[in-house]
């Protein structure tokens, strides 16, 4: 898994790549990364899961650490471009009425912008 | 006389329906003269008899014995081959010659003849005396056992079993009395007439019987048609009615059961001559006393038969009445032994007498009944076979036993008790053999009688249970019913199939063309269903054991709990979720951990304002079954719209809520509609409790409740067949039910009455029809309920003939106070003679009813 960050109108994009899964977890993961970003001050955050191969439950588990940790500070964390497979897995988990997932990254942007 | 007058006079001697009136009282006519013959032909025999030599009286037996044999096969190849009325014409014709011409014979071929003689054949005759007095006892035991078979074969052609074991005792009574008669007149005219004189009232008598016969069989050629049809694919061979009976084991237990009581009767009797013998040693006295002894018993078995016959049938059935006479003589032949020597006559007369006065009177009529349920293509051979050569065989057999034992046991040498007491160890074995053989053909009787029946329909509630997933139905109409509503909802009724294991190829076919069917209707909004976007494929994908797994581990991550949890706290907060979300919430539930929160927001949303809310909150309830959720539920029983579901959620907990659901059932401050769902989720439960606390609720005798009672029993029992019922408490629930429905039936009888009220008004037919399923239904739980089933169906739906089968059977398997009382109810009877025995019953329902105190909350309280 490779994830690449970039800002885009103050929002921290996210762009991860390859397998979000337990058995490819190297170096950091998915929600220190997010951490990461808080850290640094960013509340707007926007994962960009079009790269992502594969993705198990470790990495839904990755992906909802990140945001409670960004909902405890107050910021928003938004997912796009996500595969049909977990788009249908959030939709049996409810987790598509807690996460907020876009088709692609404009809207997803323009998501942060709107009141 | 018109058939309703007769009707009525013959309604006062017995049971009878006015359409059976002529041709019972035609039977009860052939009965009481064939006896009457009988018993004018039998003393003269035995006058005859008595006038040969002594050593050779037991001679005459073994002739019979032997050469019945022949007769049998004659008689069966007649029997097969002719058309019955022709059969018996023709038979009691030769009865009239024969009697003529062995009158012929005795008036002026016996030796001491008034009348002088020429040519060849008198002094030929006159020569080999007393040969022709061996053919005439020879003759007269065949008239006996021919006459008398002839006459039970009518009966079997002209009545059903229903119908004979009505009317059985009603020609039983027309055989003593013609017995009494023929006696009285034969002693009274023999001194007047001359013993072969006597002879000739025999052909005027077998005139009317001659007469009867063309008569009750005229205008019945369809009968005719039927016999000769049925009999005519039988092979007429005496070997082949020997074959029929061992290859039938009901004929062969049947043959046994009465061959054993012959050959009880016939060691009785020697007792009893011995004990004659002993007691009274002069010739005329004994004679007196055995003609008074012969009376006696006759009048004895008249009287018997008329007050005790048809009573012991009703109120103990078959068995009980089988079983009465090798009962007393199993019993009475073990007091010889304490019996004293002097008083031996008195116990011989005992003896005797109750082993005449049983064959005369329900020995009698029974063994006649045994053989109604035999189907007709073996019934009259197989009939004809035991009554004539098992029969005589087995006198044969009695009188070989005592000769056996005269010849290996210095028999001659030992005191008349002794012999008296030797035989009846012999007669105590027999006995018992023929008690087991009984037991055996009642059991087989009544297999014979089901075997005409056959179930019409099955079991709704198996062929639901077995054929029909409910609640996988129920969830697919669901999952149809939210792609309509919200994809996420659609995507959690799918993944809920799916964990059911429920989602099969073919339905996912049917769900992927039905979501291009409702694409194709929401063209306008770009595949936009109800503001949701549809993804095709989704049903594939989520079938994938992979995504299963996948959804299976999120849930199971705390992470996910904390942020489910968080939304359903703000559910429960109130905050503005719309419906669909709600929904949702309360589908998704159904998979989750059942935390604090969980069982908290579930509460809350079994609480909702909508109904679809709810109805999801019901079903994830379900699967929790969290003793919280439990009054929230019994609430929305009270909801029509959400009962349904909320009666699933509450039978799904299962057992552990009975006691809570009993208090609900027996609130009668509750209303109606909520506690007649009580006793459906009870069943459902279907445990020893639910069905207990039901059949407490049923002794409360609650009409409104009676109904769903009813049917929650019928539902237990037919699902869980193992669980018991109070058979006390079921046949009062029963009784009560009959109650009502006579008060339907009299009632109706009531309003027919009067002109104002149409006939729909007072015809209680559709509402009996309904009393009657009901008392069924319970009538399964405490009785065989294949047998009850069958019979129910059989008698609602069948043709006559199995609608009689169906009374038979019944007869033989319900208690004697259902009987007495339902019998009526489901006879076929005219509207008119049911309520007349309606009327003369009520009162005695009345007093068995208050006799069961209602418990109305028993031992749970």
């Amino acid at each position: 898994m490779q994830i690449t960050t970039q800002d885009r109108s103050g929002v921290a994009v996210l762009y991860v790549s390859g397998e979000l899964s337990r058995l490819h977890v190297t170096g950091q993961t998915l929600h220190q990364a997010v951490k990461s970003q808080l850290e640094q001050g960013k509340r707007n955050i926007l994962l960009n899961l079009g790269e992502v191969d594969f993705i198990d439950s470790f990495g839904v588990g990755e992906i909802l650490a990140s945001f409670t940790s960004t909902q405890n500070l107050g910021g928003k964390i938004k997912l796009a471009r996500i595969s049909r497979k977990l788009d249908f897995v959030f939709m049996v988990t409810g987790l598509k009425r807690v996460l907020d997932v876009f088709d692609n990254e404009t809207s997803a942007l323009q998501s942060f912008t709107r009141r | 006389m018109p058939n309703e007058r007769l009707h009525r006079l013959l309604c006062r001697f017995t049971d009878i329906r006015p359409d059976e009136a002529e041709q019972a009282l035609q039977l009860f006519l052939y009965f009481f003269l064939t006896t009457f013959s009988i018993y004018i032909i039998k003393p003269i025999k035995e006058s005859f008899l008595i006038d040969v030599t002594p050593a050779w009286w037991p001679y005459a037996d073994f002739i019979t014995a032997g050469l019945i044999g022949f007769v049998v096969a004659f008689n069966t190849r007649l029997l097969n081959r002719w058309p019955r009325r022709k059969y018996f014409s023709w038979a009691t014709i030769s009865f009239i010659v024969l009697i003529i011409l062995f009158w012929c014979v005795f008036k002026t071929g016996a030796p001491d003849s008034p009348i002088p003689f020429t040519g060849t054949i008198i002094p030929w005759i006159q020569r080999s005396w007393p040969v022709p007095v061996f053919v005439f006892c020879f003759w007269s035991d065949i008239f006996i056992v021919m006459s008398v078979t002839h006459f039970w074969l009518a009966v079997n052609d002209v009545f059903n079993h229903r119908q004979a074991k009505r009317t059985i005792s009603f020609f039983v009574t027309g055989g003593l009395l013609g017995g009494i008669i023929g006696s009285l007149s034969a002693s009274r005219l023999a001194h007047t007439m001359g013993p072969e004189n006597l002879l000739l009232i025999g052909p005027v008598v077998l005139l009317l019987i001659l007469a009867i016969i063309n008569h009750l069989y005229a205008g019945r050629k369809k009968l005719e048609k039927d016999i000769s049809t049925e009999t005519a694919r039988m092979k007429p061979d005496y070997l082949e009615s020997l074959r029929s009976i061992r290859k039938n084991k009901y004929l062969r237990i049947l043959a046994g059961a009465i061959a054993s009581a012959i050959i009880v009767g016939s060691l009785i009797n020697t007792q009893f001559k011995i004990a004659v013998r002993q007691a009274i040693p002069t010739d005329e006295a004994r004679t007196s006393f055995l003609a008074s002894f012969f009376l006696a018993i006759l009048l004895i078995s008249a009287i018997f038969h008329l007050l005790s016959t048809g009573q012991i049938l009703k109120n103990f059935g078959i068995r009980f009445g089988l079983l009465l006479a090798p009962s007393v003589l199993c019993l009475g032949t073990l007091a010889v032994f304490l019996f004293p020597a002097a008083g031996i006559i008195a116990w011989a007369c005992f003896i005797r007498g109750s082993d005449k006065t049983f064959d005369n009177t329900i020995s009698q009529s029974l063994r006649e009944l045994l053989y109604i349920p035999i189907p007709p293509s073996i019934k009259y051979e197989a009939k004809i076979f035991i009554d004539m050569f098992v029969n005589k065989v087995a006198v044969g057999l009695g009188a070989a036993l005592f000769w056996i034992l005269y010849r290996i046991s210095s028999f001659d040498r030992i005191s008349s008790i002794e012999q008296i007491r030797q035989l009846g160890i012999l007669i105590f074995c027999f006995a018992i053999l023929s008690i087991i053989l009984i037991w055996k053909i009642h059991a087989e009787y009544l297999a014979t009688v089901k075997k005409d029946l056959s179930r019409k329909w099955q079991d709704p509630h198996k062929v639901l249970a077995e054929n029909m997933d409910v609640d996988r139905a129920r969830l697919i109409a669901d999952t149809l019913q939210s792609r309509e509503v919200s994809s996420t909802l659609y995507a959690m009724n799918l993944f809920h199939l799916i964990r059911k294991e429920t989602l099969t190829p073919e339905l996912k076919e049917f769900l992927t063309f039905r979501e291009g069917e409702v694409k194709a209707r929401s063209m306008d909004s770009l595949l936009d269903v109800a503001g949701e976007v549809f993804y095709p494929g989704i049903e594939e994908t989520l079938a994938e054991k992979e995504t299963e797994t996948m959804v299976t581990e999120i849930m199971d991550l705390d992470v996910y709990r904390k942020a489910m949890e968080a939304r359903f706290r703000a559910i429960i907060k109130d905050e503005a979720f719309t419906e669909i979300e709600r929904m949702e919430a309360a589908k998704l539930i159904g998979f989750m951990k059942p935390t604090p929160i969980v069982i908290q927001c579930l509460d809350h949303l079994l609480r909702d304002s909508s109904l679809s809310v709810i109805n999801y909150a019901l079903s994830s309830a379900a699967m929790h079954r969290c003793a919280e959720h439990v009054s929230p539920i019994i609430a929305l029983l009270e909801n029509p719209m959400s009962r349904y579901e909320a009666q699933n959620a509450l039978a799904s907990y299962g057992p552990g809520i009975e006691d809570i659901l009993r208090v609900q059932l027996q609130n009668e401050a509750y209303p109606l509609e909520v506690r007649s769902t009580i006793p459906d989720i009870l069943a459902r439960i279907g445990n020893q409790k639910a069905a207990d606390i039901l059949c407490v609720q049923l002794s409360c005798g609650n009409e409104e409740l009676e109904a769903d009672l009813v049917d929650s029993l019928y539902k237990i029992h037919s699902m869980h067949p193992k669980i018991h019922f109070k058979k006390k408490t079921i046949e009062n629930g029963v009784l009560s039910i009959v109650r009502k429905t006579y008060n339907l039936y009299l009632s109706g009888a009531e309003n027919k009455l009067s002109p104002d009220l149409p006939d729909s008004v007072s015809d209680p037919n559709p509402a009996v029809g309904i009393m009657i399923k009901r008392i069924f239904d319970l009538l399964t739980l405490i009785y065989p309920s294949d047998d009850i089933v069958k019979a129910y169906q059989n008698i609602t739906q069948g043709t006559h003939k199995k609608a009689d089968a169906s009374l038979e059977l019944l007869d033989n398997v319900l208690g004697r106070d259902i009987r007495l009382y339902l019998f009526p109810l489901i006879e076929d009877l005219p509207l008119e003679e049911r309520i007349r025995h309606l009327k003369r019953l009520v009162k005695g329902l009345d007093q068995r009813l208050v006799m069961v105190k209602p418990r109305v909350v028993g031992r749970f309280v």
